[in-house]
């Protein structure tokens, strides 16, 4: 096993690795950026190392530092994490250089797998299903219009000059395939003086569901299940499950099959994601592979009982893996909200600032993921990511039930996040019939929305009580109005005139 | 104590006046000048439990920029305006204005794009001073009070973090 790992990440990632490599008895070392000194991830660290300024390209992307910082404190390993460096090839080929194992795949799988383009080419090569198209000009109108109809409609034809959705139109039956043909040629040479389209399969509303595989270095490569990731907002995923309400034992065998292919084609190692889209009638089709562990790994490891970061360090380490893919079968069900300091009131920007107060949620059937604390100011250099809230249960109404209780406890003030956002996904009688696809939450926030759950009586009555009690233990309210974080109470009085109240705490 | 709490929520904004009397440990409490059944604890830091007929609200309380609160209980938010007995007395009606001398705060990180007055301008509770770029959304950060411009730190192109002092108005 590995002397020392160095974590080259930071947040909610690096506390997550940090404490798999101390559940295994690994020293580890963490590296942190100027605005970084009070993070998480550094108060829990056996050693910790000051890589640069706050910006990530002149600290947790310099891959110089991160290599002096392995050769000083001895490390023979490393963790990327996820993001930053993660998928970059010019990280595993500086640890190589220095003798340092890279927990992940080797530079070249990245580079063949990780490329969209490449990836595809490698997935029709292994017999993996891709978007069905011509990818090259088709000149003859007839012979577009029966590949369409072998390939079953919708399609949609674009513009070879195209970008930008001029010369593409979506065919929906064939009947209207000539129309479309003619507006979509003319259209292009009006455009980019060339007339020329090609064809591919039209997905409309596709769900995004992906497999994580993992492979060793002695030749075994496992599925160990889909994830379904299809509420999304603007392709950001926010909502993560397994095992999807779509996919059979049949489907998720033939999906494994898949990406497990792909992965032997491409001689993968480690752990990695295979994405696809999946249509209405439940074919799938590749769309890229993510060459690291994933943000929504945890609901993976609660349906089957695995710890991905410890099994990526074990493998980096040379060893097997310790079961056959036929014994993985997913148990109960788990999802994770993704929980950012955004404001929902401003179209979702991030706005970090100080986590005055929390209250976290706890109790049966909950896992919080996180890299943020009380008093910590959430820094507005990186991704605002706070926390990673996972619930199971035996069943998805269970999970949700567990989730929607979760969200009620779980509390962070003096910053905003989209909390609410998942109250009201949680609510919508598509979700929880899983009606979902990757358009579907971008549709429904376009749609206004009443509050989700009315307040209990009593709910005002209780805020203004609340308000002007705050006010009257406030420390010479000398002005009403003047009230700055600057001038915010002192805790020591706080503290004081709480314990006179003579209360529990 | 008497305060007049303004509450804005979802829902729209409500008035309520709330008076906290204080008997031994505990207090008395009444609402829009009705007595109710109300017990009222700091139940951790910025954490007010209230239990109110037997039902039990836990209110998370945070200060905003502006001077107003923020509240958040559940799945619902309120701003709360407060004006205490001593405000109270000095202005009887009409919007609410800082007093003393003020700092002018950065609500958000950003950039300084614009400023819109100098030192020892006279200016308008209300008016503009420094105009704040973040993510890309310009932001005017206005005077809590009317007086003057005694100090001004913030700089055209200056980068500023939430909390930074951009002015001092007396």
């Amino acid at each position: 096993m590995f002397r020392k790992v160095l974590i080259a990440n930071r947040g909610e990632i690096a506390v997550r690795i940090l404490r798999a490599c101390r559940e295994m008895g690994i020293p580890s070392v963490c590296v942190f950026s100027e605005v970084d000194r009070t993070a998480l991830h550094i108060r829990l660290a056996d050693e910790a190392y000051l890589i640069g300024p706050a910006p990530s390209r002149d600290s947790y992307l310099r891959i110089d530092k991160l290599i002096d910082v392995a050769r000083r404190s001895g490390c023979d390993a490393l963790h990327p994490g996820y993001g930053f460096l993660a998928e970059n090839p010019a990280l595993p080929r500086a640890c190589a250089d220095e003798g340092i194992t890279f927990i992940g795949p080797s530079p070249e799988t990245m580079e063949t797998m990780g490329s969209k383009t490449a990836g595809k080419q490698l997935a029709r090569r292994a017999d993996v299903p891709t978007v069905p198209g011509t990818d090259e000009a088709i000149e003859n109108p007839e012979d577009a219009q029966s590949l369409a109809r072998t390939m079953g409609y919708p399609i949609v034809l674009k513009a070879v000059a195209g970008g930008g959705g001029k010369g593409m139109r979506v065919v929906p039956s064939d009947e209207a395939f000539a129309s479309c043909w003619r507006d979509a040629s003319s259209e292009a040479l009006n455009a980019f003086g060339d007339a020329r389209v090609f064809l591919e399969k039209y997905l409309d509303t596709p769900r995004h569901i992906e497999i994580q595989i993992f492979a060793d270095a002695h030749g075994r490569v496992v599925s160990l299940g889909e994830r379904e990731c299809s509420v999304q907002r603007r392709h950001q995923k926010v909502i993560e499950e397994a095992p999807s309400t779509v996919v059979t034992p049949d489907l998720r065998r033939k999906m494994g099959d898949a990406a497990v292919r792909l992965a032997r084609a491409g001689g993968y190692v480690n752990a990695g994601t295979v994405e696809f889209l999946v249509d209405a009638r439940l074919n799938f089709y590749f769309l890229e592979v993510n060459t690291r562990l994933q943000v929504e790994h945890p609901v993976t490891e609660q349906v089957t009982g695995l710890d991905l970061v410890k099994l990526q360090i074990a493998i980096a380490a040379g060893h097997r893996l310790p079961f056959a893919w036929e014994t993985i079968t997913p148990r109960g069900h788990a999802m994770e909200v993704r929980i950012y300091a955004e404001d929902p009131d401003n179209n979702f920007f991030p706005c970090p600032g100080k986590i005055v107060a929390r209250r976290i949620a706890t109790g049966p059937g909950l896992r919080l993921d996180e890299g943020v604390y009380r008093g910590w100011t959430v820094p507005i250099e990186y991704d605002p990511l706070l926390s990673k809230l996972i619930a199971w249960g035996n069943s998805r109404e269970e999970t949700i039930a567990r989730l929607r209780r979760a969200l009620d406890e779980y509390t962070i003030t003096g910053i905003r996040t989209n909390v609410g956002l998942f109250r009201r996904i949680l609510a919508e009688p598509e979700f929880l019939s899983g009606q979902i696809h990757t358009k579907w939450l971008d549709r429904l926030l376009a749609r206004p929305h009443p509050p989700v759950v009315p307040p209990r009586p009593g709910t005002e009555a209780a805020a203004a009580i609340a308000a002007a009690f705050w006010e009257s233990i406030q420390p010479s309210s000398s002005a009403s109005g003047s009230q700055t974080p600057q001038a915010a109470p002192s805790r020591w009085k706080q503290e004081g005139r709480r314990s006179q109240l003579d209360r529990q705490p | 104590m008497k305060f007049e709490v303004h509450l804005d929520s979802a829902t729209g904004r409500t008035k309520h006046v709330v008076d906290l009397e204080k008997v031994g440990s505990s207090y008395k409490v009444s609402l829009d000048g009705q007595p109710v059944d109300a017990d009222v604890i700091l139940a951790a830091p910025n954490a007010v439990s209230v239990i109110l007929n037997g039902t039990a609200f836990e209110i998370h309380i945070a200060p905003s920029l502006d001077g107003t609160y923020k509240l958040q209980t559940g799945a619902h938010e309120f701003q709360a305006n407060i004006r205490d007995p001593r405000a109270w007395r000095e202005r009887k009606q009409g919007p609410l204005e800082a007093e003393g001398r003020q700092q002018i705060l950065a609500p958000m990180p950003g950039k300084v794009i614009r400023l819109l007055v100098n030192v020892g301008d006279e200016v308008d509770a209300g008016q503009g001073l420094v105009v704040v770029e973040a993510m890309k959304m310009q932001n005017e950060i206005r005077s809590p009070k009317k007086g003057k411009v005694e100090r001004l730190e913030a700089k055209v192109g200056q980068p500023v973090n939430a909390g930074d002092v951009l002015a001092w108005v007396d």
